[in-house]
C-alpha cells in the first residue's frame, strides 16, 4: 500500500498539497465562530450533488417540467427525499450566508487586507440568491410561475436595458419552453459554474491572508486539522440533521398545481425574499429593482473603507443589523398581512385543492402529452367551481363561499346551493325561519311572496311536523347520486300527503293547491315534477322564466341557456356539481 | 493531563473528525442513491402482464403461410410521466396456419437489427450480421451470429382480428428472456 502511495506522491506531490490544506494555522485555537465558511461549502457541495441527481429526472419544458417533478416526487423510489434535501438545503444556505456575513462584519474580517475577499463573498451571495430565484421556477407549479413572473417583471425596471434584459432571461415575452430552458441552464450550468469559480478565489484569498482572529485569543494556536475541522464537521452534521428533519417532517418539498397563466394564484416568493415583496408594497418597483440593490452594492464596496476607523466599523455593524432587523420586520409583516387576509388563505386552500385534485386525476388517467394542466382545465369539478364562482356566486353561495372557497364581498341574495335538493336542504327550505333567511330566499322578492307569507308562516305545529316528509319526497325526485331512493310504498304514501288525500293540511295550505307533481295542470307555483333532478336543474338554469318554473315571477335569476350566457355543456357541468355530494 | 491521556484524546478527535466529515461528504450521494437505482428496482417488481394489442384482420394474411409485416400499435404506453395513446411500439411478421397465427418480432435476436423477409429464397435474413432464419423462425446457418431462433409472441384470433402480446427480449443470449 505504502508503495502505491509513494508512487502517487512521487508523481503528484499530493502529500505536500494535503499538508498545505490541512495544516493551516489557526491562531488562538479552533473556534465555533469560524465554522460558517465550511458549512456553506458543505451546503453548496450537497446542492451540486443532489442537483446533478435531480438533473437525471428533470425535463425543462412547459409540458414536462411539472410532470417530471411529479414523477420524481411520487413515482421514483426516494425521489421525494432527494428533492426535499435539495429544497431545504437551499433554504439552509440562505441562513448560513447571513450568519457567515454577520460573523465577517462583526469580527471586522472585511477590512484591509481582506477587502477583495469581502467583495468576492458578496458576489457569491448574489449568485446564491440568483440560484434560489431560478430554482423556484423549475417545478413549473403555480407558486413558482406567478412569483417568478413578478421577479422578472422587476428586471424590466433597470434603466435602458431592462426590457431587453427581461426578454433575454425569459426567452421572449411570455413564459414558456424557453423560460424553462434558460432558467435551467442558469440554475444548473451558468450560476453553479460561477459559484465554483468564486469559491476557489474566495478560499485562495482566505488562505493567503489567513483567519482573521477575533481578539482576545482564547487558547494557544492550533491547526485546521483536526481541531477546526472537527468543529466544522459537527456544525455540518447539525445542518444535515436539520435538513433531513425538515424533509421528513414536510415529506419533501411542496409541489403545487401545474402552472396555468389563466388560473390566478397569489404570487409570493420564498420566505427569504418576502421582505423585498413586502417592501414593494411601500416603494415603487424601480426602488426595489434598482435603487436599493445599487445602494447595497455601493455600500458593500465602500464598507472596507468606512470600517478603517473604529466608529466606521461600528457604523458597518449597525448598518447590517438594521438591515437584518428591517428585513425580519418586513417578513413578519408580510406573514401577518397574509394571515389576516381571508382571500389569501382561500387562494392557498384552493391551490391545495387543485394540487390534490390533479394528483388524483393523474393517478387515475395518467398525464397526457399536452401536460397535466390540461387535466385540471378539463376537469368537470374544477370547471364547475370556476363557473359557479364567476356566474352564480354574486347571489348564491356554496357552503358560504364562491364555490372555490373565496369569501364574496356582496351580500348573499339567493339560496345556498351546497347540498341542493338533498333531504336536509329541502327540509330547511320548507322551514319558514330558514325560507326567509339569507340562506334561502331572504335576499329575494320571494321573502314576501305567497309561499313565505301565506303558506309557511301559517302552518300549525302538526302541519309543520309533516313538512320533513314532504321534503323527503321532493328530495327523492332529485335522484341525487349520493342519496338512497325511496321504497315504492313509502313514495306512494308521501305522494298521498302531497296531494293531501287525508286532508292533513288545512285548505289553502296543501302543496298540490299551487304546485304540480306528475300532472298536466298548470299550477300557480313552480312545477315540482322531477324537482332537483338533472333534467329539472338543467332546464331551470337554462330558463327560470319558463312557465314551468317562476314564469314572470322570476326575481333576477338570469336565463343562462335562453340568453346564451352559458353553453349547454357548462350548464350540465353546473347541474352535475350542485347535485353532487357537497365537499366538507 | 498525562501524555497517554492526551494521545488517546487526540486519537478520538481524529476518528470523530474523519467520521463526521465522511458522513457529511457521503450524505448527498446517499440521498440520491435510491432514486438513481429506481429503474433497476422497478424492473425487479415484475411490471405486470403484457397487454394485448390488435394487429390486423386475419383475412389480410396470405393463406399460403407466407409472412406479412405489420406495425404493432399499443393502446396505452406510459413513458415515465407521460401516458400516450395508440403508439406504434414495433413491428412483427405474422404467418398463418389455418386459423392459427404465429408472430415473430422484427428485431433480430442477435443485436436488434430489423430482419428482412426474402421472397426469392423464402427465408428471413438480417442484413446487419447475416443471420438467416427459416419460415418457422429457426436458425438456418451453422455459424449464425444469432444465438437463438426468431422471437415468437403469444397470439390469439378474436372476431376475425389477430391480437398479440408484444414484447422485446434480451439480445444475444440463447434463452428468450423478456425485457422488463
Amino acid at each position: 500500500m505504502k508503495l502505491i502511495f509513494d508512487w502517487l506522491d512521487d508523481r503528484s506531490g499530493y502529500r505536500n498539497l494535503l499538508h498545505e490544506v490541512l495544516y493551516e494555522k489557526v491562531p488562538g485555537g479552533a473556534r465555533w465562530r469560524y465554522v460558517w465558511g465550511s458549512c456553506l461549502t458543505f451546503a453548496f457541495f450537497t446542492q451540486v450533488v443532489t442537483g446533478t441527481l435531480l438533473w437525471m429526472f428533470y425535463s425543462p419544458s412547459a409540458q414536462t417540467a411539472w410532470e417530471s417533478v411529479y414523477f420524481l416526487q411520487y413515482q421514483v423510489w426516494g425521489g421525494w427525499f432527494l428533492r426535499g434535501v435539495h429544497h431545504y438545503m437551499a433554504q439552509a444556505m440562505i441562513v448560513l450566508l447571513v450568519l457567515h456575513l454577520m460573523q465577517v462584519v462583526i469580527d471586522g474580517a472585511y477590512r484591509a487586507p481582506r477587502e477583495l475577499n469581502f467583495w468576492f463573498g458578496a458576489m457569491m451571495m448574489g449568485v446564491t440568491l440568483a440560484l434560489s430565484l431560478t430554482g423556484y421556477l423549475l417545478p413549473w407549479d403555480q407558486k413558482g410561475y406567478w412569483a417568478t413572473a413578478v421577479a422578472t417583471n422587476l428586471m424590466a425596471e433597470v434603466p435602458w436595458v431592462g426590457p431587453a434584459l427581461q426578454k433575454i432571461v425569459v426567452g421572449g415575452v411570455e413564459y414558456g419552453h424557453h423560460t424553462l430552458t434558460r432558467f435551467f441552464a442558469l440554475h444548473a450550468g451558468v450560476l453553479p459554474a460561477m459559484l465554483i469559480g468564486l469559491v476557489v478565489v474566495h478560499i485562495y484569498l482566505f488562505r493567503k491572508h489567513g483567519i482573521h482572529v477575533k481578539e482576545p485569543r482564547p487558547k494557544k494556536d492550533s491547526y485546521f486539522w483536526p481541531d477546526q475541522i472537527l468543529k466544522d464537521a459537527i456544525a455540518c452534521l447539525a445542518i444535515l440533521l436539520a435538513v433531513v428533519g425538515l424533509t421528513l417532517y414536510f415529506r419533501g418539498a411542496p409541489l403545487g398545481p401545474p402552472a396555468d397563466p389563466a388560473n390566478e394564484f397569489p404570487a409570493r416568493p420564498e420566505w427569504y425574499f418576502l421582505f423585498l415583496f413586502q417592501l414593494l408594497k411601500y416603494v415603487p418597483a424601480f426602488w426595489g429593482a434598482v435603487i436599493i440593490p445599487a445602494f447595497l452594492v455601493l455600500w458593500i464596496f465602500l464598507q472596507p473603507f468606512i470600517g478603517i476607523s473604529k466608529p466606521g466599523h461600528q457604523i458597518n455593524i449597525g448598518f447590517w443589523w438594521t438591515l437584518i432587523a428591517g428585513s425580519v420586520a418586513l417578513t413578519l409583516l408580510a406573514f401577518a398581512e397574509d394571515r389576516a387576509n381571508l382571500r389569501h388563505s382561500a387562494a392557498l386552500e384552493e391551490a391545495n385543492w387543485q394540487a390534490e385534485r390533479v394528483l388524483s386525476i393523474v393517478q387515475e388517467q395518467g398525464i397526457p402529452p399536452a401536460g397535466a394542466v390540461t387535466l385540471l382545465r378539463s376537469d368537470r369539478e374544477n370547471r364547475a367551481r370556476t363557473l359557479f364562482a364567476s356566474h352564480c356566486s354574486s347571489c348564491h353561495r356554496y357552503n358560504g363561499h364562491d364555490g372555490r372557497g373565496y369569501p364574496v364581498d356582496e351580500p348573499q341574495s339567493a339560496p345556498e346551493l351546497a347540498g341542493f335538493a338533498s333531504v336536509d336542504w329541502v327540509t330547511k327550505l320548507l322551514d319558514h325561519k330558514h325560507y326567509i333567511s339569507e340562506e334561502y330566499f331572504g335576499g329575494t322578492a320571494f321573502k314576501d311572496g305567497t309561499m313565505a307569507k301565506k303558506v309557511l308562516a301559517k302552518y300549525s305545529a302538526e302541519e309543520t311536523a309533516l313538512l320533513p316528509r314532504i321534503a323527503r319526497l321532493l328530495s327523492d325526485m332529485a335522484e341525487l347520486p349520493y342519496q338512497e331512493p325511496l321504497e315504492e310504498e313509502e313514495r306512494e304514501e308521501l305522494m298521498a300527503l302531497f296531494y293531501n288525500d287525508d286532508s292533513l293540511f288545512q285548505d289553502g295550505l296543501a302543496c298540490i293547491e299551487c304546485h304540480d307533481i306528475d300532472s298536466e295542470g298548470d299550477g300557480y307555483a313552480p312545477d315540482l315534477t322531477g324537482y332537483g333532478s338533472n333534467e329539472w336543474t338543467v332546464a331551470f338554469i337554462e330558463n327560470p322564466e319558463d312557465d314551468r318554473f317562476y314564469g314572470d315571477e322570476n326575481d333576477r335569476m338570469p336565463c343562462y341557456g335562453r340568453d346564451g350566457k352559458l353553453t349547454d355543456d357548462e350548464i350540465q357541468i353546473l347541474s352535475d356539481w350542485i347535485r353532487s355530494k357537497p365537499a366538507e | 493531563m498525562d501524555e497517554e491521556e492526551d494521545t488517546s484524546r487526540r486519537k478520538f478527535i481524529r476518528v470523530a473528525t474523519i467520521g463526521a466529515s465522511a458522513a457529511c461528504g457521503l450524505f448527498p450521494i446517499a440521498a440520491g442513491i435510491p432514486s438513481l437505482l429506481d429503474p433497476v428496482k422497478k424492473s425487479s417488481d415484475g411490471g405486470g402482464k403484457v397487454a394485448w394489442s390488435k394487429v390486423a384482420p386475419i383475412a389480410s394474411l396470405p393463406e399460403d403461410g407466407s409472412p406479412a409485416k405489420f406495425e404493432v400499435i399499443q393502446e396505452k404506453v406510459v413513458d415515465a410521466w407521460t401516458t400516450y395513446k395508440d403508439v406504434p411500439v414495433g413491428a412483427v411478421y405474422l404467418t398463418r396456419k389455418g386459423d392459427e397465427v404465429v408472430a415473430f418480432n422484427l428485431k433480430c435476436p442477435h443485436l436488434g437489427c430489423a430482419i428482412d423477409f426474402r421472397k426469392q429464397s423464402n427465408d428471413y435474413f438480417c442484413p446487419c450480421h447475416n443471420s438467416s432464419f427459416a419460415l418457422d423462425g429457426s436458425v438456418t446457418t451453422e455459424n449464425s451470429p444469432s444465438p437463438r431462433p426468431m422471437d415468437t409472441m403469444e397470439t390469439k384470433v378474436e372476431k376475425g382480428d389477430v391480437w398479440i402480446r408484444f414484447q422485446q427480449f434480451r439480445p444475444n443470449i440463447p434463452e428468450k428472456i423478456p425485457l422488463s
